[in-house]
């Protein structure tokens, strides 16, 4: 029997006073609405529905949990939790902001200010089609950064980790806010207790130590994934993941293409971010804003004649498009 | 054994819902219970859930595979709840003792066995009809039972428990059992929400009808659309006894392929009862909610 994911609420449905207009988004643990509240103001429902645990047919109200599954579940529920606590002392304009909590149908819902806008995934692939050679202005990436690193030094003062920074989790708002999204605390304790649950990194933005068991987790962690950030905001697509950069590790090469198109300094600190040993990286959100907001004179380099061969080069050998 | 078993719980029109349920079994023996936290007294989801906590834990220490004596396991792992109540609220010097009702049924061999102390029902329906019922520990049916040779004032309240878990006197626990079972018997077990909106015709005959994965949810439903606005909460654990339904449903469950060591359970066992720390029990379920919220409220008013 294939396992089918629990089917989500039909629109329409009332769950805490809150009237489900749409499912947004579905990922391993949860379902996310759209939905609106007694005052008919937009807000975004998080349940909380472990699709490897949980079970509903179409047109239930109530996930069904094998007993087998039960201490799981349990746990998964106690990350959401930790979700929620932590999200609900957070009080940052780039910080999704929780705005209720509740238990119904056995289960759990967050609800959250519902953000009008898109993903600065949405922004990447609509800038590099455009085919230009930058995707993105400097000067946009410097405050786009600048915001998120404010938001993300709030949460590290709060004694959390976000763990799944990329840019389909930061949400750029019509008012154009940088609004950082969906806080997986709850995937790093669930997937310490078996492989029951999809990959919790996301390929590309996950630094080497969040493939390890023995890994340890830090503001480093985060950092690394935002210079992930800032190198997709610059190449259009995401760098290569940590286990290919261990095996060979071509980040230098990559990002020496974009010399003179970004400053040298966007590229040094993005770099610097994204170092294999979490040591040599940043080691918090201050030391990195301190240097991504150093007002110098942009100094550009070009590439010299060597440089350019080299590229050159390895760009035949891999096939990909110079 | 084979059995299949759907239990849901609504929250009615109150502010929180203090009605626990669950069960659990091995291979030879199940436990179905449900509790009702009562309100005007202290911490009554902390009371329902320690009730029924405290009997999964003696059922998982007792069953091997079978409960040796299903009447004294009932009347006293219904008492040890009690007495985990007095103790909690002597233990952080409460004024007044959590208190919960409870239902309980042992579903073994070809057997049930069921007690409760409070208004919390089972309902036993065979082939359509009401085999059996438990009689509430309140007034007016302790009047009804006695068909009115003991008159009451008419100041009693008639739907005043004179028993229940946590209160000073030691709890009336009615036994029944054991009754044979007939395959396509069907059990409910059920909190005073749902036989206070419909009346026993009305749950025999919807139970009777259709599968108890339908069943259950349509009673509880029909409750609350009854009840209004004002409703109380709805529990409902509702067990088929060898039922004809396909394999396919979710809630069928055949113990006969469990180990002799098997014990599964829908109940989270309470500290000191073998469970992992970092599991959370009903309690502290809503505590973190009620945690999480405050947090919200804080931050609200910050951003002013």
């Amino acid at each position: 029997m294939s396992k089918q994911k629990p089917a989500p609420l039909p629109p329409g449905t009332v769950v805490g006073g809150y009237q489900i207009i749409r499912k947004l988004a579905a990922g391993g643990f949860g379902v996310v609405y759209l939905a609106e509240d007694a005052e008919r103001r937009l807000v975004a429902l998080k349940e909380y529905l472990p699709s490897s645990l949980a079970e509903r047919s179409a047109g239930e109200l109530i996930p069904r949990v094998k007993p087998e599954k039960q201490p799981l579940y349990r746990l998964g529920l106690k990350s959401f939790f930790e979700e929620g606590r932590s999200l609900a002392q957070i009080s940052h304009q780039s910080v999704v902001s929780v705005l209720n909590f509740f238990r119904e149908n056995e289960t759990v819902y967050m609800v959250m200010n519902y953000l009008q806008g898109d993903t600065l995934q949405d922004f990447i692939v609509t800038a590099r089609d455009l085919k230009r050679d930058k995707v993105f202005r400097e000067s946009t990436i410097r405050s786009l950064f600048d915001e998120i690193l404010r938001g993300l030094r709030i949460v590290h003062q709060h004694k959390m980790l976000h763990l799944d920074i990329k840019p389909a989790n930061i949400f750029v708002t019509n008012e154009n806010k940088a609004v950082m999204l969906d806080f997986g605390a709850a995937r790093e304790v669930l997937s310490k207790e078996g492989n029951f649950i999809r990959p919790m990194y996301t390929p590309g933005f996950a630094a080497p130590e969040m493939y390890r068991r023995d890994g340890t987790l830090g503001p480093w962690t985060d950092i690394y994934a935002i210079g992930a950030c800032i190198y997709a905001c610059m190449q259009g697509y995401p760098p290569n993941d940590a286990p290919q950069r261990i095996e060979k590790d071509r980040l230098s090469l990559s990002l020496s293409r974009l010399r003179n198109v970004y400053s040298d300094n966007l590229i040094e600190v993005t770099e610097w971010c994204m170092s294999l040993d979490p040591l040599a990286r940043p080691q918090s959100v201050f030391a990195l804003q301190k240097e991504l907001s150093r007002e110098t004179e942009r100094r550009y380099t070009k590439l010299s004649f060597s440089e350019r061969l080299k590229l050159q080069l390895e760009n035949i050998k891999s096939g990909a498009k110079a | 054994m084979r059995f299949s078993v759907y239990q849901i719980s609504r929250r009615g029109g109150r502010e929180k819902n203090e009605d626990r349920m669950g069960y659990c079994y091995t291979r030879d023996s199940g436990l179905f219970a449900l509790a009702d936290g009562m309100g005007g007294h202290p911490e009554g989801e902390v009371a329902s859930q320690m009730s029924l906590q405290t009997m999964a834990g003696l059922f998982q220490r007792d069953a091997k595979p079978v409960i040796r004596e299903p009447r004294r396991f009932l009347t006293e792992s219904i008492l040890a709840g009690h007495h985990a109540l007095i103790r909690y609220a002597t233990e952080r010097a409460l004024l007044d003792t959590p208190r919960t009702t409870i239902v309980a049924c042992i579903l073994q061999g070809r057997e049930a066995y069921w007690a409760h102390c409070g208004d919390s029902r089972l309902y036993l329906v065979r082939g359509g009809r009401l085999q059996a019922r438990t009689r509430d520990h309140s007034y007016s049916e302790l009047q009804e039972s006695l068909n009115g040779v003991v008159p009451l004032g008419d100041k009693v309240n008639r739907n005043v428990l004179f028993t229940c878990l946590g209160s000073p006197g030691k709890p009336v626990v009615d036994l029944v059992g054991p009754v044979t079972l007939q395959p396509g018997d069907k059990l409910l077990l059920c909190s005073d929400g749902l036989w206070g909106a419909l009346d026993d015709d009305t749950i025999t005959r919807i139970l009777a009808e259709s599968a108890i994965s339908d069943a259950a949810p349509d009673l509880v439903e029909r409750a609350l659309r009854i009840a209004g606005e004002k409703s109380d909460n709805v529990t409902v654990i509702a067990v088929e006894w060898e039922s004809a339904e396909d394999d396919e449903t979710l809630t069928g469950i055949e113990t006969e392929a469990l180990g002799d060591e098997v014990f599964a359970s829908t109940i989270q066992a309470g500290a000191g009862v073998g469970s992992p720390d970092d599991l959370l029990d009903e309690a502290e379920i809503e505590r973190s909610i009620r945690e999480i919220n405050e947090a919200i409220k804080r931050s609200a008013q910050k951003r002013g």
